[in-house]
Formats: structure tokens, C-alpha cells, sequence
């Protein structure tokens, strides 16, 4: 188990060397999420291939919620859709460090639903006739 | 620094003014940041870190803490009576003057802003620690909690619409026109409704500042509130969605331009855009 100290410097990581932040041009879908009062915003893309998440995010704002779709993204792709899914709030921020983000659980969070946002876009997607 | 005709060019101290008290017993610099790990990624020498939420607010009731707990934070950053706190932060000095209007809700004496803020500290290359100091213990003793001078509550906001007195709107134009509440395929959050109080002036925070984060010259913001009839004759009232980008708004109303009467509707939109019955314009 991280000590308080430890699990900062694994979130400052995220933060500063994010994983997966780039655009996807051939995703099934992209959405938007955020919160226009405080300015964080995250873009996420998402695609399935062979079965498996292939996602990205683009975005900026503050250092939990840029880091918290750094740690998202590396734990959802390659995942199936059903298991990516399946990650939830309390697991999302137990990961991160419940004592440090709690108190931001909105800005921990956004990448979560902005990733299930897209998970639905896409699924309405594939349900309108072609 | 010049004192560019500001009504309380104290309350503002420069980058180097603060360079050169680090290491003055009377002063204690204070970090509060919208971005709540910026001051572990690296803070000014010697700052002390006031997080706004979890140390200003009551965990339970939507209010600010009391003057027993105001006085345990103090005691414990090492700040006394006759202590200059310094306040900086992020998002050109946003949350720092939130923290700011916190401490004067108590009366504190001398709260002042460190002029451009964590930005321009770094923009100007200067030191950042990592390292969190300790402070001896104070024997700060907080009066009660005085709001009636600098702060709004929804009656006061009621009141004000009667007597259609002006209201500043400091969000952003998308925000007081109802258009942004959310964003698409978002859930959504803060309030039911869209839009601003009847009768507000839309003047964005930020309008107040420069591109470095300081804040704009006296002649400027006379200009910018002046033209909208935000005058020093009037019992002014602002809100945004918590009261944090309105505090940055009534700092410079009350001490850059000297207006008297100045409160901070900390209510604000999340409040009011959840009201039922609450008249709004779109």
C-alpha cells in the first residue's frame, strides 16, 4: 500500500507525463465532458477493435482531473467494453487515493463519465440504421 | 511598484516584495489554488498551504467554518494577530482572494494578494520548494464571524431586487445567458435552471486582469465597472456560482477601487438557479 506521500507523486506522474493523451481520428466516438465553471475539461475518444477498448483522451484544467484520465485510459484499453464499464466512482477514486481526491470527487470522476458518455454515443451509433 | 491610483495599494505587494519577506517572522505567505496538488508540485519557500474546502468550509452545513475552528487553522499555520498573511494562488489569484474574503468575514487585519500570483511567481523563474514548512504554534483567537458587512445571503439578494439595486454577474457570458449549464452528453450539475438574477450586469472576473494575472490599472477597472453603473455610490452586490469568482470581483471593487459597500452573494447561482419561484432572465 502507497503511503499518502507516495500516492501524490504517482498522481503528480499521471499529471505530468499523462498516458494515452492524444487524439484518435478513426474513433466511433468522441465526447466532451467538463465543468465550464471551473475550466476542467476532458475529451475523450473511443473505439473497439477486435473486442477490446482502444481510447484516448484530450483535455486541460486541473492536476486530478488530468491525471485521473491519464490512470483511466491505462486501466481501460485493451479491456472489453463490459469491463471498462464495469469501473465505477468508488473504484476509480480508491485508485487514485481516496484521502487526496475526495474532496474533489467531481474533477476525480469526469474522465469516467465522459468515457461513459461515449461508450452510449457509440452504442446509439451502431443502433441508427446505416 | 507604482501605486496605480488604487484606493488600498497595500493590500497588493509585488513577486519581489515577496522575495525579499520570506523569511520575515511578521509575514506568512498562504497558497490557495483552484488546482488543490498544485502547491505539492511546488509552492513559494515557506508557504503554507490553505486548501479553501477543506480548511474554510463546514464539513456538514454549506457555510464557512466557525471562529473556533478559524482559530485552530491559524494557530496551526503560525499565523497571529499582527501576522501580514499574503495570500497566492492560481487562475490569476481566483481562489486567493476567496480565502482572502474568508478571513476578513473574521476581520482579520492585514490580508493582502500577492500581485500576479503563482503565474507570474513562475513565469519570473523564481525558487519553487517542495518542501512543506512548520510553523510554532499561535495563540490566534478568531472574534465570531461578522457577514453582515462583505457578505449576501438570498434575502439580501431578494431585498436588492425590490429595491432594484445593482447585482454584478462575474460568470461567464455563455453562463448568464443560460446557454452553458453542462456540457453535451454530461450529467448535469450545479443548477436546474440557466440564466442570471433579474436585472445583473455581466462583468467576467477575469476582465479584471491583465495578461499576467495582475490586476488591471485603477483607471481601467473604473472603466470596466464605471461604464456598466457599478459605482462607489452603490450598494453593490456579486455572485457567481459559489461565491469564489465573485470574491475575486468584491476584492477589487472594495480595495482596488475603494468602493464602501460591497457584498459577495456566496449563494450565487448554485443557490439561486435551484430556487423554486426564483425570478430568472435568460
Amino acid at each position: 500500500m502507497l503511503t499518502r506521500q507516495e500516492q501524490l507523486e504517482w498522481i503528480l506522474d499521471h499529471y505530468e507525463n499523462p498516458r494515452h493523451k492524444h487524439p484518435l481520428d478513426d474513433a466511433d466516438a468522441v465526447v466532451e465532458g467538463g465543468n465550464p465553471g471551473c475550466g476542467d475539461i476532458i475529451k475523450v475518444y473511443l473505439k473497439i477493435e477486435a473486442g477490446r477498448v482502444v481510447a484516448s483522451f484530450e483535455g486541460e484544467g486541473c492536476t486530478i482531473s488530468q491525471a485521473s484520465a491519464s490512470f483511466l485510459m491505462d486501466e481501460i484499453n485493451g479491456r472489453t467494453l463490459e469491463e471498462a464499464l464495469a469501473i465505477d466512482h468508488a473504484e476509480l477514486m480508491e485508485n487514485l487515493g481516496k484521502e487526496i481526491v475526495q474532496q474533489r470527487a467531481r474533477c476525480a470522476t469526469l474522465s469516467l463519465d465522459t468515457f461513459r458518455a461515449a461508450a452510449r454515443k457509440r452504442e446509439r451509433a451502431q443502433q441508427l440504421p446505416s | 511598484m507604482g501605486n496605480n491610483a488604487y484606493a488600498n495599494p497595500q493590500v497588493l505587494v509585488s513577486t519581489d516584495w515577496v522575495a525579499q519577506h520570506l523569511s520575515d517572522p511578521k509575514v506568512r505567505i498562504v497558497e490557495t489554488d483552484e488546482d488543490v496538488l498544485l502547491y505539492d508540485i511546488g509552492h513559494i519557500p515557506g508557504a503554507v498551504k490553505i486548501d479553501w474546502h477543506t480548511d474554510l468550509n463546514d464539513p456538514i452545513v454549506r457555510d464557512y467554518l466557525d471562529a473556533d475552528h478559524f482559530s485552530a487553522l491559524l494557530q496551526a499555520k503560525g499565523i497571529a494577530e499582527d501576522t501580514t498573511v499574503v495570500f497566492y494562488g492560481d487562475k490569476n489569484n481566483w481562489w486567493a482572494c476567496y480565502a482572502l474574503w474568508v478571513f476578513k468575514l473574521f476581520n482579520f487585519k492585514d490580508a493582502r494578494i500577492m500581485n500576479g500570483g503563482r503565474k507570474k511567481w513562475i513565469d519570473e523563474g523564481r525558487e519553487l520548494s517542495k518542501i512543506v514548512p512548520g510553523y510554532p504554534k499561535t495563540t490566534y483567537r478568531a472574534p465570531s464571524r461578522d457577514d453582515r458587512k462583505i457578505r449576501a445571503f438570498r434575502s439580501d439578494v431578494e431585498a436588492h431586487l425590490t429595491k432594484k439595486l445593482p447585482l454584478v454577474d462575474v460568470r461567464s457570458p455563455g453562463e448568464y445567458s443560460g446557454q452553458l449549464l453542462h456540457m453535451a452528453d454530461y450529467p448535469q450539475e450545479g443548477a436546474l435552471r440557466g440564466g442570471h438574477i433579474p436585472g445583473a450586469k455581466n462583468i467576467p472576473w477575469g476582465k479584471a486582469v491583465a495578461e499576467d494575472g495582475t490586476f488591471k490599472s485603477a483607471a481601467e477597472l473604473q472603466e470596466l465597472y464605471g461604464s456598466q453603473g457599478i459605482t462607489p455610490d452603490k450598494d453593490i452586490v456579486a455572485y457567481c456560482r459559489i461565491g469564489e469568482r465573485s470574491s475575486h470581483t468584491w476584492f477589487v471593487l472594495t480595495y482596488l477601487l475603494g468602493y464602501p459597500n460591497v457584498r459577495n452573494y456566496d449563494g450565487s447561482w448554485t443557490e439561486w438557479g435551484n430556487l423554486v419561484g426564483a425570478p430568472i432572465e435568460k
